[in-house]
């Protein structure tokens, strides 16, 4: 049975009440469903000085039952700020650096829906949003513009300065959603392994994430890397497309370069030995396109804590580019808009330090009642400018798809 | 104790585990040396990362002071690093070897490995060593085997060694071993 059914399945009045309730909620796809978190007793608004006392006063929690864990994301900047980089003055809508909630419901849609929560009365107010387009999607960057940042990122590859950087760019429009049709649309064609949506009063997020970046259980972590994307047609099929993979020297480059890199960024918090690739280069299929995929694992060290994990393995090395430090900071010098979410990571951290991160790629961010939608694709020295700024077309397709 | 100076790459955490298999290993910044541990440890690696060797004098002055006292290894920019010391020019090349993996030959029989043995490693540069480079001590023992672009050098007198590809990469098949056999020599 397709997964995007189950919430079909049994009609639950009590999810009904919710969706279209003024409650904020955060959906996450899990492994056979997704589940659903609200009731939110805390949001910890994050900022330069408070995030790292944020990340610490995780490490003094205890865990007893499922709601124990801070669910929310980390946005671009907040990631940079830990690593002590700066970003040069950019146009900025004020969105929030990052924020995370602690739930005291969470409902489960498998083949049941089933609900846990600390609550014992549920009210709801009613409050439906309906969808409206005011004003149609442009891009940031022209193909003029992004050529030319191709090109002076070429020339820093030339020399040596970096080895593989990510152009961003952005649709935006005027427009208000609502998040719940928008996600539930989108799940029926594009459920990625890492999809979430949140609602809250004055903002919402909404993403079909393909890519895990930490999944932390006990000592063991894991880091799933893409690298790689072919376009859907006809003719392609998974098999075709791991043969268009490897015979591709670009690609194959490009993906190389991202599995060293996070083979690295393990090693910084793992036991020495322990960081080993699980599945070597494999293809995951799509709406409208395919991924090459690596997954790598290591044992975390007993004297790394939850903020060293953050900072090594944020922001993904995979959608930034390579040698890290350096390419953020030259991305930061040439980005003239903030990215906000995109880029930074969504996910949720147990009180038992058990981990889930992904990173937001493939997302709408609407606020103040402007939706936007990023996606970046990688210089290296063999990519045509044409062709990675189209790329960038594709990625954002399916989320473009939902505003028709 | 070996001491990994790292110059902000992120490929050098697989060097410090790669030699944590056979000794304690110190990692820090370039910027950031701890001088009495640099001090106490017999063996400096001087990490692979971004730009030319121009761009980290400290590291250089370190060479310097060491060569000879210690044993130093050089990987990627490490590699370029003591080369340019040594008054090697380091140049940009027209084909960009990232992420790339290639063949190397073993061209000298005064190597620490036999002289004809290939082996598979992966390479991340976009500058090399200008030829010719003579230098007392310092023999270039390894090439690439279809381009012929120098690969490793080999000082036996002083100790130092370095190797324009990355033995930590999961694209070099037998790194370890080249590490082992340059460690125990």
């Amino acid at each position: 049975m397709k997964e995007h059914k189950l919430y079909k399945i049994k009609f639950s009045p009590y999810l009904e009440k919710l969706y279209q309730s003024n409650k904020p909620l955060i959906i996450y796809k899990v492994e056979g469903g997704y589940n659903i978190y609200t009731d939110f007793s805390k949001k910890i608004i994050l900022n330069k000085k408070n995030v790292i006392n944020f990340l610490n006063s995780c490490e003094k929690l205890k865990y007893k039952k499922e709601t124990d864990l801070y669910i929310g994301f980390f946005g671009y900047e907040i990631l940079n700020n830990l690593l002590d980089l700066k970003i040069q003055k950019q146009k900025k809508i004020n969105f929030y650096k990052g924020i995370f909630y602690k739930p005291e419901t969470i409902i489960k849609i498998r083949k049941k829906i089933s609900i846990s929560s600390n609550i014992k009365s549920h009210k709801f107010n009613y409050l439906f949003k309906s969808t409206k387009i005011l004003s149609p999607f442009k891009l940031n960057i022209d193909y003029k513009k992004y050529k030319k940042i191709f090109n002076f990122f070429s020339k820093k590859i030339r020399a040596g300065e970096t080895y593989q950087i990510k152009i961003c760019t952005k649709y935006k429009n005027k427009s208000q959603i609502n998040p719940i049709n928008f996600f539930w649309k989108l799940m029926k064609s594009n459920a990625a392994p890492e999809s979430f949506m949140i609602r809250d009063k004055d903002y919402s997020i909404v993403s079909c994430s393909p890519e895990t970046l930490i999944l932390k259980k006990g000592k063991n972590i894991t880091t799933k890397p893409i690298a790689g994307t072919l376009k859907k047609n006809k003719f392609t099929n998974k098999l075709t497309a791991l043969k268009f993979f490897k015979n591709n020297i670009k690609e194959t480059k490009e993906h190389n370069m991202i599995v060293d890199m996070e083979r690295n960024d393990l090693s910084r918090i793992c036991k020495p030995g322990t960081v080993k690739i699980k599945k070597e280069k494999y293809v995951e299929e799509y709406k409208h396109l395919y991924h090459y995929v690596t997954s790598v694992e290591g044992r975390v060290n007993n004297n790394s804590k939850i903020k060293d994990i953050i900072k090594s393995m944020m922001p993904g090395g995979s959608v930034i580019g390579c040698p890290k430090i350096r390419t953020l900071e030259l991305l930061n010098q040439q980005e003239k808009e903030d990215r906000n979410i995109f880029t930074g990571s969504f996910g949720y951290i147990k009180f038992n330090n058990d981990m889930r991160f992904n990173i937001i790629i493939r997302s709408i961010l609407n606020y103040k009642n402007f939706s936007e939608i990023s996606a970046a694709s990688g210089v290296i020295l063999d990519s045509a400018a044409r062709k990675e700024f189209n790329e960038n077309y594709i990625k954002a397709k399916s989320l473009l798809e939902l505003y028709k | 104790m070996i001491y990994i100076i790292d110059h902000q790459d992120s490929f050098t955490w697989n060097v410090v585990h790669q030699f944590s298999e056979f000794e304690k290993v110190y990692c820090s910044n370039y910027f950031n040396i701890n001088k009495k541990l640099l001090d106490k440890s017999n063996i400096i690696v001087l990490s692979p990362g971004p730009g030319s060797p121009k761009d980290y004098p400290s590291t250089s002055k370190i060479y310097k002071k060491y060569k000879g006292k210690k044993k130093v290894i050089g990987i990627c920019l490490g590699y370029q690093q003591i080369l340019y010391c040594e008054k090697a020019n380091i140049v940009q090349q027209k084909r960009i070897f990232h992420g790339h993996q290639s063949s190397v030959t073993v061209t000298s029989n005064k190597s620490l490995f036999k002289k004809n043995s290939k082996f598979k490693v992966g390479r991340y540069h976009s500058l090399r060593l200008k030829e010719p480079f003579f230098k007392k001590n310092f023999e270039i023992t390894m090439r690439c085997s279809s381009t012929g672009i120098a690969m490793g050098f080999e000082n036996r007198k002083d100790g130092v060694y370095g190797f324009q590809f990355h033995p930590d990469s999961f694209l070099t098949t037998n790194g370890k071993l080249l590490i082992k056999k340059i460690l125990s020599a």
